[in-house]
């Protein structure tokens, strides 16, 4: 047993308290100001009780958090239930050499276990011993209920575990994000979250330059010279879709140069290592991220390019989880932000097994079908301008059937960018063209396999496979699906899938072996 | 293949028929405070409402059904989107029966089988006796004892 161990916790109310205090106060300036003192010494008197009463305890199995202060909480998370531990530190953090050490583990709404304000060695430290406990349990314990394991000889990758897991050792490098693929990565990714920054800048600054209304009068400035009206009010119906535009082009403008600095930010400084059979991953440049992830926790493998990255030649690799990620509340890791396509595509294969996939396409229908789709979308655009200039002034509704013109690309461009592969021990799954993500899933990982048929794939013959594995797929993210291909290769795959995952279930049981590499460069 | 208990058609119905009255209701608030709605487009927008919901519920009667194979429980269901799925036993986390006060009036309850996926990761057969409802729990769970994995997540 370990000692117990105080979280340096006390620190954060009393801090946001005087932080926030005064400049949410000072809007009512007055009798409320000596209100200010009285909730200092509280969230003092708060985050010294919180600071006492929270305590956390490394034990044999699990690792035990109690925590709060009116209504308590405890918690003892079993090692193997981990799926990873996540340390970042924000600027205060490093500052003072604090680190926030968050535990995941599957399912749930959020992270499992966050413990604030540790020292960056004690960080650490807890790190390793969790990953260290981990890798034990998963030896002893791995099949409770049978002694398979425990009569047979150590297998492979048991030795190798036993070789590196002790202490955790210094890991070895796997990957390294260099200057000019972080920069290249800044450029070609953008980011929709970034499209809050904008607005956030323009509340910052509100009270200084914004006119009498609800729009900012640079908005307006910068429409001008382009046709824009002169006022909001009694404005035609002309000027003010040039404004909408100039301001679309602003925002978006806006919006990728913060999202390449984001970018930066984040990923900055990027190394990928392996530290006995998890993968160890730090970067950032003023919040500094770094943590663990169990290779045998990884539950499938994908390849992302955008448009830009696929013209130069690049494609990211993520690993997916059970757990949450430390941004974004998914369970994507980046395993290797950005590098060359083939080096990427390289490592996928390296790092599942998977042979080489040679991609299937759906039948030629599906392509029909996004036509027929993407010209009903297009057809709707059209009638909306014709509603609009019958309610207004504006008169040249049949420009907006230009549109038309890019529906026969569009529908080809999905169409080219679906693919599957059946592999041995894999299935591989491609779709998508403004974010395509080729998704490689290992049979033994699924969950659960539907075939869909909406009533106009029903007409056509067609169906779509949605194979689900353990994880927490976000909007961004939909669970894999091979779209529109003929039913009954629908029928055969997804008879296959369930084939392989009862037979890949009995080979782990005898073998013990991962079937994931975590020397994947 | 095994069906629902023909029951769930009138639970189905009643959901359907509470739809169309909010629809009436709605409507009603629409032509009282902003435009006039003719009260006669009102009748048929519910009546079209309510055969629309009662097609549907006869129809999705007629296409529900779930089996219990070697290696999974397989179900067929959707009027719009067909869905076909298997959950492997391997795969199942815990198994509950439900019993909601309509469903209990009509004497009927629910299964509800829980995967660690992110799509389908509850599957909920509706529309069965209590007995069934516990033998299948009772079946479902053994099934998921005997075949468990050692790589649960």
């Amino acid at each position: 047993m370990l000692a117990l161990q105080h979280g340096a916790t006390g620190f954060s109310v009393p801090v946001l308290l005087v932080g926030l205090g005064p400049s949410v106060l000072d809007i009512d300036i007055g009798p409320l100001l000596a209100l200010v003192p009285i909730g200092l010494v509280a969230g003092v008197g708060y985050g010294i009780a919180y600071y006492y009463r929270f305590t956390y305890e490394v034990t044999a199995s699990t690792f035990d958090v109690s925590s709060g202060v009116f209504a308590r909480r405890s918690r003892e998370i079993p090692y193997r239930r981990i799926q990873n531990v996540d340390l970042s530190q924000g600027l205060f953090e490093r500052l003072f050499g604090l680190a926030v050490v968050s535990i995941e583990t599957a399912g749930g709404g959020d992270t499992e276990a966050t413990l604030r304000f540790v020292s960056e060695d004690e960080a650490e430290r807890l790190r390793a011993e969790i990953r260290r406990l981990t890798a034990a349990t998963g030896e002893s314990t791995a099949d409770p209920d049978s002694d398979r394991s425990a009569s047979d000889e150590p297998t492979a990758s048991e030795r190798t575990r036993e070789n590196h897991s002790p202490g955790g050792g210094a890991p070895t490098l796997l990957f390294d994000l260099e200057v000019r693929e972080l920069l290249l990565y800044a450029v070609t990714s953008f980011r929709w979250g970034a499209a809050v920054f904008p607005i956030a800048i323009l509340v910052f600054l509100g009270g200084a330059d914004s006119g009498p209304g609800l729009v900012p009068a640079f908005v307006i400035d910068a429409a001008r010279p382009f046709g824009g009206p002169d006022a909001l009010e009694g404005a035609a119906v002309g000027p003010l879709l040039v404004l909408a535009a100039v301001t679309a082009v602003q925002w978006s403008v806006f919006t990728y140069v913060s999202s390449a600095i984001y970018t930066v930010a984040n990923y900055y400084g990027f190394r990928l290592g392996r530290a006995g059979e998890d993968f160890v991953y730090e970067r950032g440049l003023v919040q500094r991220y770094s943590g663990s992830i169990p290779v045998e926790k990884v539950q499938s493998v994908s390849v992302t390019e955008n448009p830009l990255q696929r013209l130069v030649g690049y494609a990211g690799l993520w690993v997916e989880t059970a757990g949450y990620g430390p941004d974004s509340g998914s369970s994507n890791q980046s395993a290797v932000p950005l590098a060359g396509t083939d080096r990427v595509y390289r490592f996928a294969e390296n790092l599942t097994g998977v042979e080489t996939p040679e991609f299937r396409s759906p039948p030629r229908l599906a392509r029909r079908r996004y036509f027929v789709r993407y010209s009903i979308v297009a057809a709707v655009i059209v009638a909306a301008a014709i509603g609009l200039s019958r309610v207004s002034t504006f008169d040249r509704w049949y420009l907006t059937a230009v549109v038309f013109v890019a529906v026969p690309p569009a529908a080809h461009l999905k169409y080219v960018n679906l693919g599957y592969f059946v592999g041995a021990d894999h299935l591989v799954i491609r779709s998508g063209f403004w974010n395509r993500q080729t998704t490689v899933i290992p049979y033994y990982r699924i969950q659960t396999v539907s075939t869909r048929r909406s009533v106009f794939q029903r007409r056509l013959g067609l169906a779509s496979l949605a194979v689900d594995t353990a994880s927490s797929r976000t909007f961004a993210w939909g669970s894999p699906t091979i779209y529109d291909i003929d039913l009954e290769t629908a029928r055969e795959i997804h008879d296959t899938g369930r084939e392989r995952l009862q037979s890949a279930l009995r080979e782990r049981a005898r073998t013990d072996d991962l079937g994931l590499s975590v020397d994947f460069t | 293949m095994e069906t629902l208990h023909p029951r769930i058609r009138l639970i189905w119905i009643a959901r359907g028929a509470i739809a169309a009255v909010v629809l009436a209701v709605a409507l009603v608030a629409l032509d009282q405070w902003r435009v006039t709605v003719p009260p006669l487009a009102i009748a048929a927008a519910v009546a079209v409402a309510l055969v629309l919901a009662v097609g549907y519920a006869v129809r999705l009667y007629q296409v529900w059904r779930f089996e219990l194979q070697d290696d999974a429980l397989y179900l067929e269901r959707g009027v719009v989107t067909f869905v076909e799925t298997a959950v492997p036993f391997v795969r199942v986390q815990h198994v509950d029966t439900q019993f909601g006060p309509i469903e209990r009036a009509l004497g009927l309850s629910s299964v509800v089988v829980y995967t660690a996926g992110s799509r389908n990761a509850d599957v909920r057969i509706p529309g069965l006796t209590p007995d069934r409802a516990r033998s299948l729990q009772e079946t479902l769970r053994e099934l998921a004892v005997e075949s468990e994995g050692d790589d649960a997540v």
